[in-house]
């Protein structure tokens, strides 16, 4: 049983500065359906927020609109006072400082891994090969794949080229990373050094948004949930709030509908890995 | 094999002399090397047109496509033969300007082979999933720069093998440019065989050059691709 008294209310992180990423009543339709109905909530520097919801509740829309590879019908993203949508706004400069990582992670196959880290800062940034490839390996040490530097990433675990994309993105220095369900296409046994890397990314202060149906991920690093459905925040707050006494009926039937039950979690067993690096 | 061949004295269609090709190696030369020179050169300018065209119709909005694909069909649409003499007899006219055989040649079979080339590139650039080019977006790349480095690589490892055969076909088409007099290996065999009345020599000789040229052409494409076929898989 949790009893209340220990829980403590904090301020929630960042809270007293000004939000990097604020998403004002987004909406956004494909067609008749209305995938983002007025989506408002923001994100604080050094927080790491994760979007909870269904399938189809519009989560992967809005990270896409949130570095404009997508377009909006309504509302504004503001990155650091900057309207993302402006026609004024030049989205490429933007979108540099939001590193994305996606569920199919995306590498690109004709590139060796150090190269797709590197791509990034040679062609956007303008770094020359020798200091992009240096940046490259250092962040490859960093996700336990320095070894891997020169193979093509269709030799690699599912896991392994995940922990590549992640480097991918964090080679442009990006102020926020955006992760689309970075473990939902992996094997069970690979969730888990994906995982250990973005908690060591929290744990450095990185600011993440983060999709996942990981809950146990959630609750133990995130920082703020924001719980989804049908293209609308249904509810939002500390973990300790949304997972144990959510106050919204969506919010009860979506977890326990994944299982859970609203009980405190012991440590995770997936967490507690660290990433392998055994070919 | 059996074809009978007008010849000053009474012979054999089997008596086989290669003397001809011996005393004129440099004149097949000559035209061996027009026949690379010209394939090359439309091959330049046929994939040139293709990787512009490719992208742009694949890209470029649907006004584009439309007056791309307005080219691509036309130029599907009409022997190869009647676009070498149109090119050479009537589009002079247009310009007014001459046109030598070999600048006709390339123009209209390099025109010619851009359409095909421009369909094989948007085949292969629409193949790549979205994901790539949204990720090469994600990093703050231009849409050229996504193309240019990450997606047009792909497409082009996957599409070597079509793009291979038309490298070949159009060595093979080069010969048709002998009818505008072009100087290149078939045009040349029919003046030496004309010359030496050693036909079955002269252009027995031509087949087998044309198979040395284009078979390991072939081969070499094909063997590209396999090394790299894993590349372009994404
Ligand atoms: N490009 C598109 N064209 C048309 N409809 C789309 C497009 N992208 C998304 N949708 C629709 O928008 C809705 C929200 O999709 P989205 O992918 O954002 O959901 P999600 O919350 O990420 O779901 P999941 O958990 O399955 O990834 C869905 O109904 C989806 O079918
Ligand atoms: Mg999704």
């Amino acid at each position: 049983m949790i009893t209340r008294a220990a829980t403590v209310e904090r301020p929630r992180i960042g809270s007293g500065a000004a939000p990097i990423l604020r998403f004002e009543g987004v909406c956004k339709r494909y067609g008749p359906l209305e995938a983002l109905a007025g989506v408002t909530f923001q994100v604080n520097r050094g927080e790491v927020v994760c979007l909870i919801g269904p399938s189809g509740s519009g989560k992967s829309t809005l990270l896409r609109c949130a570095n404009a590879l997508e377009s909006i019908d309504g509302g504004r993203v503001i990155l650091d006072g900057v309207d993302v949508h402006d026609r004024r706004t030049d989205a490429r400069k933007l979108r540099r400082r939001m590193g994305m990582v996606f569920q199919n992670f995306e590498l690109f196959p004709h590139l060796t891994v150090l190269r797709n880290v590197a791509v990034g800062p040679t062609t956007v940034l303008g770094m020359s090969p020798p200091k992009a490839a240096e940046r490259a390996m250092e962040l490859l040490r960093k996700v336990g794949l320095a070894e891997k530097a020169s193979q093509h990433p269709a030799a690699l675990s599912g896991g392994q080229q995940q922990r590549v994309a992640i480097a991918r993105a964090l080679a442009m220095q990006p102020d926020v990373m955006l992760f689309d369900e970075p473990t939902s296409a992996l094997d069970p046994e690979t969730i888990g050094e994906v995982l250990s890397v973005m908690k060591r990314l929290a744990d450095e202060g990185m600011t993440m948004v983060v999709v996942t149906h990981e809950m146990d991920f959630a609750k133990r690093v995130g920082s703020w949930i924001v719980v989804f459905d049908h293209g609308k925040v249904v509810e939002q707050g500390p973990p300790r709030q949304v997972f144990e006494e959510p106050t919204v009926q969506r919010t009860r039937d979506f977890l326990s509908h994944l299982g859970w039950h609203g009980e405190s979690l012991a440590a995770s067993d997936l967490l507690v890995h660290s990433p392998s690096n055994t070919p | 094999m059996g074809r009978r061949v007008a010849a000053p004295e009474d012979r054999t269609a089997m008596d086989v002399d290669i003397s001809p090709l011996i005393e004129n190696w440099q004149f097949i030369l000559t035209g061996l090397g027009f026949t690379l020179s010209l394939s090359g050169l439309s091959i330049v300018l046929g994939v040139g047109i293709g990787l512009v065209c490719g992208v742009m119709r694949t890209y470029g909005g649907s006004l584009l496509d439309t007056a791309i694909g307005l080219y691509v069909d036309l130029l599907r649409s009409i022997p190869v033969l009647a676009i070498l003499v149109w090119t050479y007899f009537a589009f002079p006219l247009v310009i007014g300007e001459s046109l030598t055989p070999f600048s006709g040649g390339v123009l209209a079979l390099g025109v010619h082979l851009g359409a095909y080339v421009t369909e094989v590139i948007r085949a292969g650039l629409t193949s790549i999933r979205p994901g790539q080019m949204r990720a090469a977006l994600a990093l703050g790349m231009s849409p050229l720069q996504a193309i240019r480095t990450i997606i047009l690589p792909q497409a082009l490892i996957r599409m070597l093998p079509p793009l291979g055969s038309l490298i070949v076909i159009a060595v093979k088409d080069s010969a048709i440019a002998s009818v505008i007099a072009v100087p290149e290996l078939l045009r040349q065999s029919q003046v030496l065989a004309g010359k030496t009345f050693r036909p079955f020599e002269i252009y027995t000789a031509a087949m087998l050059i044309y198979f040395l040229i284009c078979y390991p052409t072939a081969r070499t494409i094909d063997q590209i691709y396999r090394r790299f076929a894993p590349l372009g898989a994404s």
